[in-house]
C-alpha cells in the first residue's frame, strides 16, 4: 500500500528535467529513511536519552551524597567488578533463571491446554471461560497482589478455610510464607495465573488456523489425538508458541510487583532475592545508585541476549510475509 | 515524498516540543505558601487531632498559609524520600525515625536549625536530641518518643484469676497459661507477639545482657553470638511458642497487632504504648497496660527506645514556614497532647510517670551506626528470628549468620 503511493507520488516528480529526475532518485532512496525518522527520534528521547545516563551512572559512584549534589565521582567499572563478585548476585542470578523456567514452563503447557479446550467446548462455555480469562486480564496487578494475600492470610484467609473444610488437613493457621520455596511457589502461582489469559487468547486465535480438513484427513488415516496435536496442530503453532515463549521468558526474568507485594517487604532477605528485588535493594534501599545501575545494565544485557532470537524470528516472519 | 519528509520532521518537532513540555510542567513548584508535611501513619492512627491542631495553629499565625499532611509508612518512606532529592518535589517537613537520622545527615540531605527557636529545646530528650545533631549542627527536631509496654485486657485476667500484674517474664508465660485454658478460641493468643517483631525478640537480647553490635577499636562487631545473646534468643523462642499463636515469619504490622486484639484474638500484646487508639470500642473499657517484666524480679525487661525526629529537607522551597510548622506541632501544647495519646514528649521538663514513661527507664536503642539503616532494612534480625522460631536454623546457627552478616553491613565504607 505505502509502496505503491510513494511509486505514484515518485512517478509524478520523474519525467520533467534531468535535474529534477536525479533529485528524485536521491529523494526516492530517502524515503525508508525518512519514514523510519520520527521513530528514531522518538526512541532516541524516550529510550537512549536514558540509556546513556545509565551507562553514565553504573561507571561512577552515587551514593545519597552524590545525590544531593546532583554530581558522582567516575570509579570505571568497579560498579561492576564489585556486583560480578558479590556471591549474592549469582545466587540470585541461579534462582532467577530456575523461577523463570518454572514459570514459563507452567504458562506455556496449561496455555496450551486451556486453549484446546476452548476449541472443544460449547459456545456458551467458552464465552464463560475467555470473559473470565478477560476479566483476570483485567486486573491491576497490585489488586491481584493483595487479592491472593488476603486468601492465603495467615490468621483467617479462605484458602486455610476451604482446605481445611475439605478435610485435606488441619491447615487452621498454616503460614504459606515460611520457606523460601513455599514463597517462591505462591509467586509463581500468580505471576502463571495473570499470564494465562493473554497465552491462552492468543494460542486460541492460531488453533483456528489450523486446517479442519488436514486433522479430518489424519483422523481417517487412523491418527490418534495425541499424534493429531504432535504432527499437525503443534507444527502450524510453532512460530506462535516462539514467540509467547521469548516474551514470557523476558517478562518472568525481571518480575519485581508480584514477589515484592506478595513476599512483602519485611520477609525479603538475600535468601529469597530475584534478580529486580536484589536491584532494588542494592540500588534503592542502600541508596547505591551507581551499583544500582551497574546491575541493571547487566540485567539488560542479558534480556537483550534473550531478545536477539524473539526479534530474528518477528524479522523472519516479517519477510515470510512481504 | 517531500510532503512525507515535511510531515515526518513536523512529527518530531512537535513530539519534542510535547515532551519538553511534560518535562517543564512536572519540575513546577508549588505555590509559595503551601508546605508539604510528610508523618508516618502512627500520626494518622493514634493522633489525627493533635496534627489537625497544630495546622490550625500553623494557618492562624500565617494567614493564607496551607499545610498538605501526607502520610508515609515506615517500609517504604526513605526510598520515596531519596527520589525527591534527585528530581525535586518532595516534603518540606519529614518525620525521620531516630535509627535513620545519621546517614542522611552525613549526607548532607537536611537544613540546619535553629535550636533555640523550638519550645523546650533546653531541656529535650537526650537521647533524641542527639539522634538529629550532626557535627555540632541541630538537623532534627524531637517529636516524641515511645517505649514499649504491654497492652492487656483486664476482664480476661480477671477470669483467668490471675490476681496480680506478673513480675518477671517466668510469671508472664505461667500467666499465658491460665489465659489460654480460660479461653478456649482456636488460634487465641495469651500475648501476641508477631514472630519478626524484633523490637521484642532484642529486649529479651538486651535483657540477658547480650547485645547486637558494638564498636571495638573503630571496627564493629557482632554481639548476637555471644553465650547472652543466645541465652536471650533462647528465651525469646520460649515465650513466644508459650504465648502468641502469631504467624512465626510474620512482622508487627501484617497484622497489626492491635487488630488481633480488637477481634478477641488475644488476652495482650506488648508494642508501643499508643496502641491503646485502636482496641476496639468493645474493649476499650477493659484495656489496660503494664510494664514487661523482665527475667529477674524487680526489674522490667529492656524496652526500644523509638522515636522521630522532625528535619527539613535541604531541597525544600519553603524552610522558614516548614520550621514554624515545626514549631507549632512541637510546642507544649502538642506535646502535652501527644503524652495524652501515650507517647513519651520530647523534653524532660515535660515527662509525667505513665506507664511509657515508667517503661523508658530501662531500655535499649540500636548501635549508632552510618550504615545501621542498611540492617533494619535488610531485614537481618526479622529473618534470624523468623529462622530461629521455624526451626530452619538452630538458634545458634541463626545467630552466628546474623552476627556475621550485621558486623559487614556495618563496616562498610
Amino acid at each position: 500500500m505505502l509502496e505503491s503511493s510513494s511509486n505514484a507520488a515518485a512517478g509524478t516528480l520523474l519525467g520533467t528535467s534531468r535535474r529534477r529526475r536525479l533529485w528524485g532518485r536521491t529523494a526516492r532512496g530517502a524515503v525508508p529513511f525518512a519514514l523510519i525518522l520520527p521513530v528514531i527520534a522518538v526512541i532516541a528521547v524516550i529510550l537512549g536519552y536514558p540509556l546513556y545516563w545509565l551507562v553514565k551512572l553504573s561507571t561512577e559512584r552515587y551514593g545519597l551524597f552524590e545525590l544531593i549534589r546532583h554530581q558522582g565521582t567516575s570509579v570505571g567499572l568497579d560498579n561492576y567488578r564489585s556486583v560480578l563478585h558479590d556471591p549474592v548476585f549469582w545466587r540470585t542470578l541461579l534462582r532467577t533463571i530456575v523461577f523463570t523456567a518454572a514459570n514459563v514452563c507452567m504458562t506455556m503447557v496449561l496455555g496450551m491446554l486451556i486453549a484446546l479446550l476452548l476449541v472443544r467446548v460449547s459456545a456458551v462455555v467458552r464465552i464463560l471461560l475467555s470473559s473470565g480469562l478477560v476479566l483476570v486480564w483485567a486486573m491491576p496487578v497490585v489488586v491481584a497482589v493483595q487479592v491472593w494475600y488476603w486468601m492465603t492470610n495467615f490468621e483467617n484467609g479462605v484458602v486455610n478455610y476451604v482446605l481445611t473444610e475439605l478435610h485435606l488437613g488441619d491447615f487452621f493457621q498454616h503460614d504459606w510464607y515460611v520457606t523460601t520455596f513455599s514463597q517462591l511457589s505462591l509467586v509463581t502461582l500468580l505471576i502463571v495465573w495473570g499470564a494465562l489469559p493473554f497465552v491462552v487468547i492468543t494460542l486460541y486465535a492460531g488453533l483456528a488456523q489450523v486446517p479442519r480438513d488436514l486433522v479430518e484427513a489424519a483422523e481417517v488415516d487412523g491418527a490418534r489425538p495425541w499424534m493429531v496435536f504432535r504432527d499437525i496442530t503443534l507444527p502450524i503453532l510453532r512460530p506462535i508458541l516462539l514467540i509467547l515463549t521469548s516474551l514470557s521468558i523476558i517478562w518472568d526474568f525481571g518480575v519485581f510487583t508480584q514477589p515484592y507485594l506478595l513476599i512483602g517487604q519485611s520477609k525479603i532477605t538475600t535468601g529469597n532475592y530475584l534478580m529486580s528485588i536484589y536491584l532494588f535493594e542494592e540500588g534503592y534501599f542502600k541508596s547505591d545508585f551507581g551499583r544500582g545501575a551497574a546491575i541493571s545494565i547487566l540485567m539488560l544485557l542479558m534480556v537483550a541476549v534473550l531478545s536477539i532470537f524473539y526479534v530474528r524470528k518477528m524479522v523472519r516472519m516479517g519477510e515470510a510475509t512481504a | 515524498m517531500k510532503r512525507r519528509s515535511i510531515v515526518a520532521l513536523s512529527l518530531v518537532v512537535v513530539l519534542a516540543a510535547a515532551l519538553t513540555a511534560a518535562t517543564s510542567g512536572a519540575t513546577k513548584k508549588a505555590s509559595a505558601n503551601n508546605i508539604t508535611v510528610w508523618l508516618q501513619v502512627d500520626a494518622q492512627s493514634g493522633w489525627p487531632d493533635v496534627v489537625a491542631a497544630a495546622n490550625k495553629q500553623f494557618q492562624a499565625d500565617h494567614p493564607g498559609a496551607s499545610v498538605n499532611v501526607q502520610y508515609q509508612n515506615w517500609g517504604d518512606h526513605l526510598q520515596k524520600f531519596d527520589a525527591t532529592l534527585a528530581g525535586g518535589g518532595g516534603a518540606d517537613v519529614i518525620e525521620m525515625g531516630n535509627t535513620e537520622m545519621t546517614k542522611y545527615m552525613a549526607a548532607g540531605a537536611f537544613a540546619a536549625l535553629d535550636k533555640s527557636a523550638f519550645d523546650n529545646s533546653a531541656n529535650w530528650l537526650k537521647g533524641l536530641a542527639a539522634s538529629g545533631k550532626f557535627g555540632g549542627k541541630t538537623y532534627g527536631v524531637p517529636y516524641y518518643a515511645g517505649s514499649r509496654v504491654v497492652t492487656y485486657r483486664s476482664d480476661l485476667f480477671k477470669k483467668a484469676g490471675i490476681k496480680k500484674l506478673p513480675a518477671t517474664t517466668a510469671e508472664y508465660a505461667a500467666d499465658a497459661k491460665r489465659l489460654a485454658a480460660a479461653n478456649s478460641k482456636k488460634g487465641f493468643s495469651p500475648v501476641y507477639i508477631a514472630g519478626t517483631d524484633w523490637y521484642v525478640g532484642m529486649s529479651f537480647v538486651f535483657d540477658y545482657g547480650g547485645g547486637i553490635a558494638t564498636q571495638v577499636s573503630g571496627k564493629w562487631k557482632g554481639l548476637l553470638n555471644t553465650p547472652q545473646s543466645i541465652a536471650g534468643l533462647t528465651a525469646y523462642k520460649n515465650f513466644f511458642n508459650a504465648t502468641s499463636h502469631a504467624s512465626k515469619t510474620t512482622d508487627e504490622t501484617h497484622p497489626n497487632p492491635y487488630d488481633v486484639y480488637a477481634q478477641g484474638g488475644a488476652a495482650s500484646m506488648v508494642g508501643p504504648s499508643w496502641f491503646t487508639c485502636c482496641v476496639g470500642a468493645k474493649f476499650k473499657g477493659t484495656t489496660a497496660q503494664f510494664v514487661m517484666p523482665g527475667h529477674v524480679k524487680g526489674q522490667s525487661i529492656p524496652g526500644f527506645l523509638g522515636g522521630s525526629d522532625l528535619a527539613v529537607p535541604a531541597n525544600s522551597p519553603n524552610k522558614a514556614l516548614a520550621t514554624e510548622w515545626i514549631k507549632d506541632f512541637t510546642s507544649t501544647a502538642s506535646e502535652k497532647a501527644l503524652q495524652a495519646k501515650g507517647n513519651i514528649p520530647n523534653a524532660t521538663n515535660l515527662l509525667g510517670t505513665s506507664v511509657n514513661e515508667r517503661a523508658a527507664a530501662r531500655s535499649w536503642f540500636v548501635p549508632t551506626a552510618k550504615h545501621w539503616v542498611d540492617v533494619e532494612n535488610g531485614n537481618i534480625l526479622r529473618n534470624m528470628l523468623a529462622q530461629i522460631l521455624s526451626g530452619k536454623l538452630s538458634i545458634k546457627q541463626a545467630a552466628a549468620s546474623a552476627s556475621d552478616n550485621i558486623a559487614s553491613v556495618l563496616n562498610q565504607s
